[in-house]
This record gives structure tokens, sequence and C-alpha cells, in this order.
């Protein structure tokens, strides 16, 4: 009976555990949201830029080169299957286009900055946290959401929009550049705009704002709960890693749904 | 009668299974200078995180310069937190930040100063410590003796109403600790400020505080003057003052049984 009740009460610490998660992460992004209205005082000077820098210029290289060989390998595989059917190209630039606004563009964007910026993010936070700088800050009088989380949220909102438009551009290109060199694809029509409705770029633009609002949060979320030493730092980069990459994919669902229900199924 | 400048009253606290305080009671009149002192992991750190509101006790009250700190958001403590000046156990020194940032901190962000003036200030109580010329140094260059000094002097540069030290000389040679006890008497001379201090240096701290209480399983067992502590009518308190190996205090005993087979 011991080992029942042993096992029933660590399933309700679970339980109990993953609703007070929760709460403190919706209590995280109330208060970045808080915080940005709080702007002054007390956050850092100059670290909006550096931060615009570390999340957006330093991932430029990578998301241009993981776009980059996305847009080629899809492209090349759309290409294949369409030679084996009908070998008719017409329609793959325009479709790829609608796929890469409505959904490639800024979701592998996003993901791609969720392992780049979300480790990076939670491995800032969890060591201030595990050598008590964050005490630190709470002891002058400065909350530490307004002083690590709000300026990251701030930039990674900010560069997750550019690197987006970015990373859909040379995934685009990318893909047209494949389709012409391999398959003979005309590039008049495979960059053929005509089909792109203004509400592909508002889901496109709705889609990059929520992801680059969503990572910071998590990740900095992860990090404040950071515990002991270098070990809960570990933890809260890999936590803050699967957490973001999760969010990314659950916002994608929920907004695509969302899209689809506002326009009828016409997307 | 004043009202005292902190005051604990049946604090409880619990991390995980593990029960640190059971009930702790303590009072600390404006101006007072008291030391805490116990053995290794009996929570001392809660004690002072738990007066300065980084901690939120499971049941108890807690007053701290005049208003309650139990049950407070963060946002309502930070005009109470930049009255206290706190030394971490571990520094807590911003590794972002060179020297003089750090210990410009406090006064940059309580506001209302003059950068000529933070800096003068800065200046002197780097000098106070020993660390002229260490202004430009980031904390990663300094030793943990150099850290512990920056940490003096970031917690004493805002002239503080209330200021904690947790371990302030650990780490200090004999003669380093002599200097930063005489240089934080002189400091609570001038400003008055009420202070509490936390170390396992028994002999240098009761050199400092007027009085001393011992923290043993949860309680505060024993509170009485610093300059007889070794002195004590309590066994437990004498032996680990005195640091004897044979006597009441379990942890003693659990160690050396431990190490004796």
């Amino acid at each position: 009976m011991t080992w029942v009740r042993t096992r029933i009460e660590n399933l309700g610490a679970g339980v109990a555990s993953v609703y007070r998660a929760a709460i403190e992460l919706w209590l995280v992004y109330v208060g970045t949201i808080a915080g940005l209205f709080r702007r002054g005082r007390n956050s850092p000077r100059g670290e909006l830029t550096r931060q615009l820098y570390s999340i957006g210029n330093k991932s430029l290289v990578f998301i241009i080169v993981t776009l980059g060989m996305i847009g080629m390998v899809m492209t090349y595989e759309a290409c294949m299957q369409l030679s084996r059917v009908t070998g008719d190209y017409s329609q793959v630039g325009m479709q790829f286009l609608r796929l890469i606004i409505s959904d490639m563009g800024p979701t592998l964007t996003a993901l791609m900055l969720a392992t780049r910026v979300g480790a990076g993010i939670a491995a800032e936070v969890g060591s201030m946290k595990v050598t008590e700088q964050i005490d630190a800050l709470r002891m002058s009088g400065v909350l530490p959401i307004d002083y690590l989380i709000v300026p990251r949220f701030l930039a990674s909102w900010i560069m997750t929009l550019m690197l987006s438009v970015i990373g859909a551009t040379v995934m685009y290109a990318a893909g047209g550049l494949t389709a012409q060199y391999n398959f003979g694809v005309n590039p008049n029509t495979f960059f053929d705009l005509s089909q792109i409705r203004p509400r592909h770029v508002i889901l496109f633009l709705v889609k990059a704002s929520s992801y680059g609002a969503a990572i910071p949060v998590v990740a900095g979320f992860c990090g404040l709960r950071a515990r002991g030493s270098s070990e809960g730092v570990g933890w809260a980069t890999t936590a803050a890693v699967i957490g973001a990459s999760f969010a990314v994919i659950t916002l994608d669902f929920i907004i695509s749904a969302a899209a689809l229900f506002l326009t009828g199924g016409d997307l | 009668m004043s009202e005292p400048a902190v005051l604990v009253r049946d604090v409880f606290k619990r991390y995980g299974r593990r029960d640190v305080l059971s009930g702790v009671s303590l009072a600390l009149e404006p101006g007072a200078r008291l030391g805490l002192i116990g053995p290794a992991a009996t929570g001392k750190s809660v004690i002072a995180k738990l007066i300065c509101g980084l901690e939120e006790p499971d049941r108890g009250d807690i007053r701290v310069l005049g208003e309650d700190v139990v049950g407070k958001r963060e946002v309502q403590l930070g005009p109470l937190r930049r009255r206290i000046g706190m030394l971490f156990q571990n520094y807590a020194l911003f590794d972002f930040l060179t020297v003089e940032r750090n210990v410009a901190f406090p006064l940059e962000q309580r506001g209302g100063m003059e950068a000529d003036a933070i800096a003068a200030r800065v200046a002197e109580r780097l000098k106070a410590v020993g660390l002229s010329g260490s202004e430009q140094k980031l904390t990663g260059e300094l030793s943990g003796g150099m850290k512990k000094r920056v940490g003096i002097a970031r917690a004493t540069v805002a002239d503080a109403e209330l200021v904690i030290y947790d371990e302030p000389t650990a780490g200090l040679d004999p003669v380093t600790t002599q200097k930063i006890y005489d240089l934080l008497t002189a400091d609570q001379l001038r400003t008055k400020a009420t202070v509490l201090a936390i170390s396992s240096d028994v002999v240098a701290l009761a050199g400092f505080v007027d009085e001393i209480a011992f923290l043993y399983q949860g309680h505060i067992i024993y509170r009485g003057p610093a300059a007889t502590i070794a002195d004590a009518p309590d066994p437990l308190v004498r032996q680990f003052v005195r640091g004897e190996l044979e006597g009441p205090l379990e942890d003693v005993r659990k160690a050396t049984g431990e190490r004796d087979g």
C-alpha cells in the first residue's frame, strides 16, 4: 500500500508542479507585457541595441543557410514528384510562395531562432539566477523581468519579423534557382506573385510576431526557474529549446486553424 | 518605544521535505548589530533572504523598517529593498559589469544622484575596501577575496538603513578580516544602520556585533551578548563557538561518527 501511496503522491506532485509552472509562465508573460509600458529607469542603457545585434545580426547567416537549403530541398522534391505525375511545373513557384508566406517562412525561421536564441537567453538568465545575480538585481529594486526579459522580448519580436522576411526571401530564391537549374523551370513562371493576397501577408506577420514574442518569454521563464549550479543552467537551456520549439509549433497550429476558420477555408 | 527595525515572528520555511525554519522569531532594534551563527545549512542565509523578501515564508510574519514583507508583490517590495544593503554569501556580483559599475548599481537604480556624485561615492567605497585601481576590471578578473570586498562596497554604498552581511569575511585572511570589520564598524557608527551579520568566524564576528543569536535545527535557541558568547550558558552554543568535537551538537556527532566509521 505504501508503494501505491507513494506513486499517487508523486503523480499529484507532478500535476501540481506543471500547474505551478503554467501559472509562472503566464506571470512572466504578463510581467513582460507590463514591463513594456514600464520601460525607463529599470532598463539597462543600450541593452536593446545589444540584444538586437545578438538575436538578429548573429542569427542572420544561420537563418540564410538553413532556410536556403530547406527551400532547395522542398522545391527539388516537389518538382521531382510532379515530373513523375504530370510534368507540369507551372504551379510550383506560385504554390511554394503561398506555402512560404502563410507558414514555412516564419515557422522555420522561428524554429531555428528557438534553438539559437532560446538557448542563449535561458543560459544567460539561468546563470544569473544560480549565481544570485537576479537576487542582487531585486535588492536594488530592479524587476528582473524588466531588466532581462523586456529588452530581449522587444529585440526578438523585431528581429523575428525581419529574419522571417529575409528567410522567406532566401527560401523562395533558393527554390527558384533549384527549379530552374535542375528542372528547367522558367524564372518568370516560378517567381509569380499574382496569387498572393493581403491575408497571406497578414498571416505571415501574425505568425512571425507571435513566435518572436513567445521565444524570449519561454526561454526567460526557463532561465528564471534554474536551480542549483551549472546543472540547473543546463536543464534550463534544454527546457528552453524544447519549450520554445513547442510553443512555435503550437502557435502555428492555433493561428493556422484560426485563419482557416476566419477565411472559411479559403486561404 | 520605537518599532523594531526587523521583526521576524514565528516563521516557518520548508524546502521539499526538509523543514529549514520551524518557528523562528527575531527582533532587531534600530541601530542594533546582531550576529547570527549556527552550523552549516541550518537556514541562516534563508533568514536573510526572508527579511529582504527574496523568499516567501510558509508561515509567519516579517516586518522590516516598518513595512510588512510577507505577501507583497515584487513591485511593492522595490522601495523597501532600496533601503536595505545586502552582501550575498557568494558575492552575486554582476559579471557583465565592471567593478565600478557594480558598486554604482544601487545608487544608479535608486536615482536622484548626479553621475559625478555617484562616481565620487564609488571611488570612496572602493578606496575604503582597498580596491582603488580596480575600477575598470570585470568581476571575472578578481580573486574571491576581492569579489567579497566589491560586494561589501556595493552593500554599503547607499548608506542603507538596514545592512545584511552574509559571511562578510569568508575567504579573507585575518588581517583583511580585521580591516573589513573595522570598516563595517566605522560605517555603522556613522550611519547608525541596523546590522545583521551572518558568519562562521565567531571570534571576529564577536568583535563587530553587540549580540549573537544561535540558530539550530530551525530555531533560535540562544541570544546573548557577543562579548561572552564563548561562555554562554547553553552547552550547544559553547561547543559550537569553541569548536569542540565532544558535546551535544548533533551535526558534529553525525559528522565525526561518519568519519570514524
